[in-house]
Parts: C-alpha cells; structure tokens; sequence
C-alpha cells in the first residue's frame, strides 16, 4: 500500500510539473505541443550538466538554461515568424529527441542509455514506519509539490499577470484594448513552460533512477497536455489529473508485477493507463457535451 | 463658450494602413465639458482618428495634444494618464472572466497589486460597481451578462480610471430602444460632471438627441468641424455625410404600397415549433408565424429573445423539438439546410464575417461553392471553373460589389461590399423566400439604402421576406407587419402604421 502510494506520487510528480507547467502556455492561447519534448531536453540536461560538474544542482540550473533557450526559440518561430505553434511545436519535440540522442553518443559515447553521476536528495529513505513510509524514496522535487503547486496557482489565479495570461489566450483583443503586451506577455508564459518542464525533466532523470535513456519521457509530455486539458485549465484540477494519470500508470506497474507468470500479455497491462486516460477523457467529453447543450 | 478649455486638438493628424490613407491631415479641436459627436460613412475615417486618440495606433503625421500636453510617443497608457480612454464598439471584457477580474485587468484603475485576494477585488469593485448604479454581481461572468450591462462595465471600467474625456465609438450599435435612452441620460449626467465626450455616430436621429457639437469626416477628410448643433440643419448635415448632390431616399417616407390583394399563398409557416434552449438564448416556445408572399415580415426585440433560434429553425440549423416548419408547401421540418435551399430558401446570416462568408476563400469561391454542385460536366466530372467564376462575376457585377479581382478574399473587402456580396449569391437568382438577419448591421447609410433597396424589390417581384433586426427605423421602414420576441415568444404582431413607443416597450416587457 505504502509503496503503492510512493509510486504513485513518483509518476505523477513529472506529469505536474510539465503539466501546471504547460498551463502557462495553453493558458495563453499556445497549445504547447513542445512539452514531450522540452522533458526530454530537461532530464537529459540535468543528466549531461550533472555528470560533467558532479552537483544535481548544477545539472538542474543547466536544464533550466537549456529550455528557456529552446522556449525562446520556440517563441521566435510562432510570434515573430508566424509559424504554425503545433507543426514547430512538434518539430521541437522532435530536435529534443534527436538532440539527445545525438549529444550522449557525441559526449558521452553512450549509446540507448547511459547512468547519471548524481541524483537528486531523498529527504527520508529506507524502511519506514507510519506515515514516512508513504514518503520514502521520494526525491527532493516530489516533496516540493505542493509549494510549487500553490506558487501555480498564485500565479495563474490571484496574479495580475495570471490575468494578462488568461486575456492574451482567451480574448487578446481585451489584452490590447487594456493595453498589455500580447507577445511578450506568450513570450513570458513560455519560458516558466520551459523552466517547469525542466523540473520535471530532472524529476524523470534523477528522481529516483538516475539514469538518462532514449525517449524516456515516452509520451508523458502528451498525457501532461492531457491532464490539462482534463483539469479545464485550471491549476489544481489539473494537478489531479496528473495524479490520476500517475495513478493508472502506478496500477500498470503494479498489476504487471503480480501478473507474474499469468497469460495476460505484458504490452496489455502497459497500455491500461494510456487506456484509462481516454475513457475518462472520454468520459469528461460526454459530459461536458451534455451540459453544453443543456436538458 | 468662446473661451472654453480645449481639452483634446488635433493638427495635421493622418492616418495610413499601408498604402491605404484612411484619414487624411485633419486639424481640429474639441472643447471640454460638452457632448461632441463625430460622424460620417464607413470608412470615413472616424474611428481611424478616434483610436489614433486614444493611443492605440500611431498617426501617419502630425501634431496632437491631451489637456495641453502634446503626446509624442502615443500608447494607450499614456492616454489614460491624461486622462482619456474610449469604450469600444467591440466589448473588450473578456467572456469567461468573472466582472471583478475583467474590470480589474482593462480598467486603469487597478485595485490589486502583482497579487491579489479575490475577495479584496471582488469588494473594492462592488463599491464602484455600487457607486455607478449598476446591478451586477462582481462575481458573475461577462459571457452571462445582457448587451447593455456590458457597455456599462465597459463606461464604468474608464471612469474607474479617472477618464476626463470618454471616447464612445458607436455606443448605440448594439442597445435596444430603450438602452438607447438610459445610456444618452448617463452620458448626459457625465457632461454635467464635467467629463468631455466624444461619439462616434451612425444615425442623426441619435445625434440629434444628444450632441452639443457635430463634427463631420467623409472619406477621410473633416468636411465640418465641430459645429453648435443648433447651427445646422438635418438636410445638411445629411448632405454633408452623403456628400452633396447625392440624393438618397432617406428612411423615412418609404412607405410604397405593397402589391396586394391578388392571390397570395403563404410561403413559410412555422406551427407549434418549440426548441431547445441555446447558449444564449432561449427555447422557442410553441411559435407559430406565416410568411405571405410579397412581404416583410420584421421580426423585433431585444437581442437574446430567441431571434436567432427562430433563423436557425427555419434554416435548418436547429432542429425542432415538436412543431412542423413549412416551406413553399412542403414539410421541411426534418430537412437539412441544403435541402431547404434546393427547394428556395435563401438567408443572410447574423455575422458577415463568421457566418456569412468564408474570409479566406476567394470572391467567386464565395459566391458559387454552394451549388458547385451544378456546374459539374458529369456526375461525379470536375467542375467547370470557368462557368463558375464567370457566375460569380454576373453575380457581383449586378449586386454592384466593388472589387479589383475575382481571386482576391473576401476578408479583403469592406463590410458593405461583403454585404452584397452575400446578397448576390442569395438573390442573384431571384429567391422566393428569404431570411434576413441584421441585414443591415454596422452598414454606412449609403449601403444601408442599397440593402433597403434590394429587400424592397424582393418582395415587389412576390418574395416572402423575414427581416430580424434590432434597429427599429429599418424594421418601421420595411415590415409590413411587425412580430415582436421576448424569451423565446412571439409575444405581439402590430400593422402600420407602427408605434416605437408601443413597440419598445413590447421588447422589454414593460406594463404601460
């Protein structure tokens, strides 16, 4: 049960980072389809920066650096050159992975995977009874979740320019009349998109592993936009999303493990939280739908 | 009032969009605490000039100054400052905030600092909210809140900002009747408050009503500087906006007698129709309405009273719960729209610019996509482009649609020209019954006569029209019988010779 928890909070803990982080940009009218990527820049950066200076946090500050210049560009290429946001958003996506696995075999001659020199501080490890034990093992960053869950919605909800945000995505002819700066304004809430997406990159690389593999982020970007989608925009629904979305993968992990030698097949139980995730998505669809048109 | 304070002058101010010279140098000033209204055509270069005010473009040359302070560097921050700020004709409350948080974010008064407690906002606003006399709770949504309640948070959301002068560009477009009045008896509170008023006009009727002061632009040059309003006469005002010599048959008088008494059949029926409420409005309730051939049918009232459920039904972009919708005498009530056009529905749309055309397609795309169909070799051949830019431009050359190319988009026109442009490919071949939403809306009176004109030959070649508008002297001018709608009703039917005070206070529901 306790280990089931930990797990839990450990799939989730990248997905709402990436997510709340992505909510800045959807928020702005970005459907950010770059964050699978930016992930994957971020926890092979953590890995790349930590191994060749020795300090996680050196690694972490590296994968910061990288995203915000990847977001810059990012933003160079839909604001001021008019680029398609999901065509680019998908071509980043694609130079992440590509670039990663480029850089590891040019620097560190690893090919597929390769294993980190650092890792990120576990407050409480080993064996533990009471309520620790549903802590343990859980990396610096997963224990700040809830601060930077909060510092989200502070931002997003009781901010001035959590109002200029939701203005320049939802209504930009308001954002101008009221005389903000729309492109500076996507600009800003795509370099925090690029920042969280780095916490969440090195959550996946250092949180608990330590080890960068090829495409590990596997999609979490995607179910990331999901959970958003999924929480409506708003920050704390969307920060259950993730849990939930950590939970079905936790219940993948788990029911994979005491299958054991039955019959199901492996690559069933691995799509259950993929599967999970469209019915309820699903679902949510449905019901919105009938609440739109009303009865 | 000779020596009255000049709080706003321009000298020499142009505006160019490219190579288009929207306002040509234009001098001229505007004296403090007194109704000024300005004037002219579409694309006369009003609201050209009024933005370039309120610090939202540059000017392409020249000099102007904001209570004696010459503005170098024009934002709209630095006009608010001076204390000068305009209410759009566009609301610019963005929809799925709450009233407190919209205000909070376009007003420059700002209540909250880079963080906020939403109960602090919620309240310092409700004050204001108080102070202004406006009934609306700080916590409601603006997508929720009627048209007129809009345009108040829109007022209030510039003088929460401390605005001396208050730029208005076409307030009235979108008010009932009634609205109309209230909002004239707020601006006239707000003159004797001292602030200075600026209003972009369409209609004199209204001008005459409330301004002290007229100003005149046509094609973007000031053919009247701002003029005591006693000083100068309907006619030639009119004359001036139309530009002199242009004799257009005003709204008033048009009254021909329609073609009656020979054997006229009803073209469209609705009996019992009811729906399902909309987002933004709601159900139709058992309506039953007859559309005679060689008529008018104005259909009145507020906005959000069902209009647009009562197109949609009959169009068939909604369907009905129960009832039955008849058209040249058949049971259409489960056809789709293009089924109802192939038997001779045609419609002009609410919004020319969502609904009515396709912006990026080009002109002759516009006008003949909907019945490609017909101009296929075979059955399942290639279509004869030939024939169909050669129908469109048949098409737009008899509805007088101005235009360089056949290739050019439709977002390139103006909004009259896109007007005819949707009029030509309903009607270029004569239509039988026809839906005319708002036909007019945000028209010149220039093309508005034009639309008048075409509507008024429909129905002497034997069409059946609907007309759902809500500007009273186009439905009074038009209809030959007037239906009002409230919550989704037919609430009252009235033959001329029509009474707007009747007929306002049927739209509102008001007890006489």
């Amino acid at each position: 049960m306790e280990q089931f928890v930990v797990t839990t909070i450990r799939l989730s803990a990248p997905l709402i980072f990436a997510g709340l982080g992505g909510l800045f940009s959807v928020r702005a009218g970005i459907f950010h389809i770059g964050i699978e990527g930016l992930m994957l820049a971020g926890a092979f950066a953590t890995v790349a920066f930590g191994t060749a200076t020795g300090s996680v946090w050196l690694g972490i500050l590296g994968a910061i650096a990288v995203n915000l210049i990847l977001s810059f560009v990012y933003w160079l290429l839909i604001d001021r050159f008019g680029a398609d946001m999901i065509i680019s958003g998908l071509g980043l996506t694609t130079l992440c992975v590509g670039g990663a696995a480029f850089l590891m075999n040019a620097l560190f001659n690893k090919r597929g995977s390769m294993t980190s020199a650092v890792r990120l501080p576990q407050p409480v490890v080993g064996p533990q009874e009471g309520l620790l034990a549903f802590v343990s093992e859980l990396s610096i960053l997963a224990w700040l979740l809830p601060v930077f869950v909060f510092i989200v919605w502070l931002l997003l909800r009781r901010s001035r320019l959590g109002l200029q945000i939701a203005a320049v995505g939802e209504y930009p002819y308001a954002a101008e009349a009221a005389g903000v700066d729309i492109s500076r304004t996507k600009l800003i809430a795509m370099l925090i998109t690029g920042l969280c997406c780095a916490l969440a990159g090195a959550e996946l690389s250092v949180g608990g592993l330590a080890a960068f593999s090829e495409n590990m982020t596997n999609g979490r970007g995607f179910i990331a936009l999901a959970a958003i989608l999924f929480g409506s925009l708003e920050p704390i629904r969307t920060t259950l999303a993730g849990l939930f979305f950590g939970l079905a993968d936790a219940v993948g992990i788990n029911s994979q493990i005491y299958a054991g030698e039955s019959n199901i097949p492996r690559q069933f139980i691995l799509m259950i939280p993929f599967i999970a995730t469209m019915i309820f998505v699903t679902l949510r669809g449905a019901f919105a739908h009938r609440r739109h048109s009303g009865g | 009032m000779a020596s009255a304070e000049i709080v706003l002058r321009c000298e020499e101010i142009a505006v160019a969009y490219g190579d288009v010279q929207a306002l040509q140098p234009t001098s001229l000033a505007f004296e403090a605490g007194r109704i000024h209204a300005l004037v002219g055509q579409n694309g006369a270069g009003k609201t050209s000039l009024a933005r370039v005010l309120a610090g939202i473009i540059q000017p392409a040359g020249g000099r102007y100054w904001i209570r004696e302070e010459e503005i170098r560097e024009s934002s709209v921050q630095q006009a608010r400052k001076l204390g000068l700020d305009i209410v759009h004709q566009r609301f610019t409350l963005p929809p799925n905030f709450t009233v407190a948080e919209a205000l909070e974010l376009v007003s420059a008064r700002k209540y909250a600092g880079a963080f906020y407690s939403y109960g602090a906002l919620r309240s310092a606003w409700l004050r204001e909210l108080r102070r202004a006399d406006i009934k609306v709770s700080p916590s409601a949504k603006i997508r929720d809140l009627p048209i007129e309640t809009n345009q108040s948070l829109e007022i209030l959301r510039a003088l929460a900002g401390q605005a001396q002068i208050l730029i208005l560009d076409e307030p009235t477009a979108l008010l009932s009747p009634g609205g109309v009045e209230r909002l004239f008896a707020r601006l006239r509170q707000l003159r004797d408050a001292g602030v200075t008023l600026l209003l972009i006009l369409h209609k004199l009727r209204e001008v005459m009503a409330i301004a002290d002061t007229i100003a005149v632009l046509r094609a973007g040059r000031l053919v009247l500087p701002p003029t005591e309003i006693a000083a100068v006469s309907e006619q030639r005002l009119s004359d001036l906006i139309i530009g002199e010599g242009a004799s257009v048959e005003g709204p008033a008088g048009a009254t021909e007698t329609r073609e009656s008494d020979k054997t006229r059949t009803v073209n469209l029926s609705l009996a019992g129709v009811n729906t399902r409420h909309s987002e933004t409005e709601p159900a139709l309730a058992a309506v039953s309405l007859a559309l005679e051939s060689a008529e008018i049918l104005g259909i009145a009232g507020v906005e959000g009273n069902g209009q647009r459920s009562l197109v949609d039904v009959l169009t068939g972009l909604m369907s009905a719960r129960s009832g039955r919708v008849e058209l040249l005498g058949q049971d259409v009530t489960d056809l789709k729209h293009h089924q109802r056009r192939t038997i001779g529905l045609r419609a002009v749309p609410f919004d020319r610019v969502t609904e009515g055309l396709s912006l990026p397609l080009a002109l002759w795309e516009n006008v003949t996509i909907w019945n490609a169909e017909n101009f296929r070799r075979s059955r399942f051949g290639p279509l004869k482009i030939g024939a169909m830019r050669e129908a469109a431009r048949l098409a737009l050359e008899a509805f007088d649609v101005q235009y360089e190319s056949l290739d050019q988009p439709a977002g390139s026109l103006s909004g009259g020209n896109m007007q005819r442009l949707i009029l030509a490919r309903e009607l270029a071949q004569g239509a039988r019954v026809v839906i005319a939403a708002q036909p007019t809306r945000g028209l010149d009176f220039r093309a508005t006569q034009y639309v008048w004109g075409v509507l008024r030959q429909l129905r002497q070649a034997g069409a059946s029209i609907m007309l759902v508008s809500s500007d009273l002297d186009e439905l009074f001018s038009l209809s030959d019988r007037i239906g009002v709608m409230r919550g989704g009703q037919i609430m009252a039917e009235y033959a001329p010779p029509f009474d707007m005070q009747v007929i306002g206070d049927s739209m509102i529901g008001a007890a006489r």
